[in-house]
């Protein structure tokens, strides 16, 4: 090992693997002597500073800071989780309304079932002795008002069945001829089939 | 009844502290602070001779750390070389600011204007050994790259590896740079004690008379 390499693999002081070299080279001895001297004095430089430190004010203000922000960020976990409460309660509430709009939108129970002839009773037209039949949502025949007129049309059959005639549902697209009752203004009041 | 002896509490990382402290708890940043705070200073005090601007330092660096965006990444290196780092920064703008006026540091590789660093040295009476005080002059007066690494491992006994962290290089370059700053200080230290043989190594004015 040459004088080179030995500084090259122990730059730091206190590792004396070399010492062999340093045995035989005064000049290497002489300067790993300097730097240990050098070791020496860093220690005591040190050492003088051991006891210094920040003064307690740094630390004060630094409290006071610390304070101040965990006051408004993390000391108050009540405050904190208002926004999330808030949302939470504002959630349970909008499903819970959700919930109560569904289940009133649900199919109710089925009614008992009306018996036939009853159901064919209530279905059937209850034309006048003219024939006339009153359309839904009309004023129905009016028998003792003079100002309507009668118009001949043709409609289907499918009127009739919407009427509550018994139609077949294999003729409801043959034509029929009809009488229509119009009002003084204009709407039609009454139907009669001629067929 | 068997008597077991009592555990030592375990004692908490710079990285559990620091947690603990970004979570509110007063008691981990004091802990923290306590902790690390004596050495961050005393490498803004050696590096800039000012206890003013250590104390500012020391301020700053835990002030930036209580930034929720304070950049410290656990993989890169300790927190306490990533401290150093910080204290490093703050220091160099400091000196920076103050360059105008006390120029301490020519960041050359010459070993040149040592008195200018130390004329307002505030730490003369930490210590009175003649030795030390030139030992300290010599420090003061090297180029920053190389008084910073010497602080660091020198005097605060950084390890390498946070030395690297902080300086924000490589593990050789903190060797080699530290190799060369002893260099500079036992070639300072010599010529001052012998000055007549460092006058020697001057090349005489020539005399034209």
């Amino acid at each position: 090992m040459n004088c080179q390499e030995f500084w090259n693999t122990i730059p730091e002081l206190g590792n004396v693997a070399g010492s062999r070299h340093l045995a035989e080279c005064p000049d290497c001895a002489a300067r790993m002597s300097r730097h240990r001297e050098l070791e020496a004095g860093f220690r005591a430089v040190a050492a003088g500073f051991r006891r210094v430190e920040a003064p307690p004010g740094v630390e004060a203000r630094l409290l006071s800071t610390f304070r101040r922000q965990a006051g408004s960020e993390y000391r108050a976990p009540s405050h904190r989780w208002i926004p999330a409460i808030t949302w939470a309660t504002a959630f349970a509430a909008m499903f819970a309304l959700a919930a109560l709009l569904v289940r009133e939108r649900q199919p109710e129970a089925a009614r008992p079932a009306v018996p036939h002839s009853i159901e064919l009773a209530i279905l059937q037209p209850q034309a006048d002795s003219d024939g006339f039949i009153p359309l839904p949502d009309a004023a129905g025949v009016a028998a003792d008002e003079d100002d309507v007129n009668l118009v001949r049309v043709e409609l289907p059959r499918s009127a009739m069945i919407a009427l509550g005639l018994d139609v077949g549902a294999d003729r409801a697209e043959e034509m029929v001829e009809a009488d229509v009752m119009l009002g003084s203004n204009g709407m039609a009041r009454a139907v009669r089939f001629l067929d | 009844m068997i008597d077991r002896p009592m555990e030592p509490a375990p004692v908490d990382t710079d990285d559990e502290l620091l947690l603990r402290a970004q979570s509110g708890d007063e008691e981990g940043f004091l802990t923290l602070y306590r902790r690390r705070q004596a050495g961050l200073f005393r490498f803004a005090l050696h590096m800039s001779s000012s206890t003013a601007v250590a104390e500012d330092v020391t301020q700053e660096v835990f002030l930036a750390l209580l930034r929720e965006d304070c950049g410290y990444n656990p993989q890169r290196g300790t927190l306490s070389g990533y401290l150093y780092g910080i204290a490093r920064k703050l220091v160099l703008r400091h000196l920076e600011r103050g360059r105008a006026y006390v120029p301490l540091d020519t960041d050359s590789d010459d070993y040149a204007q040592p008195e200018l660093a130390v004329l307002d040295d505030p730490m003369v009476d930490l210590t009175r050994r003649e030795g030390i005080d030139a030992l300290r002059r010599a420090v003061y007066a090297l180029p920053r790259r190389y008084r910073e690494v010497v602080v660091l491992c020198d005097l605060e006994e950084v390890d390498y590896a946070d030395a690297a962290v902080a300086l924000g290089c490589p593990i050789g370059t903190v060797r080699s740079r530290l190799h060369r700053a002893r260099g500079l200080l036992l070639e300072k230290l010599n010529q001052e004690r012998n000055p007549r043989q460092a006058l020697g190594t001057l090349k005489p004015a020539r005399c034209e008379s």
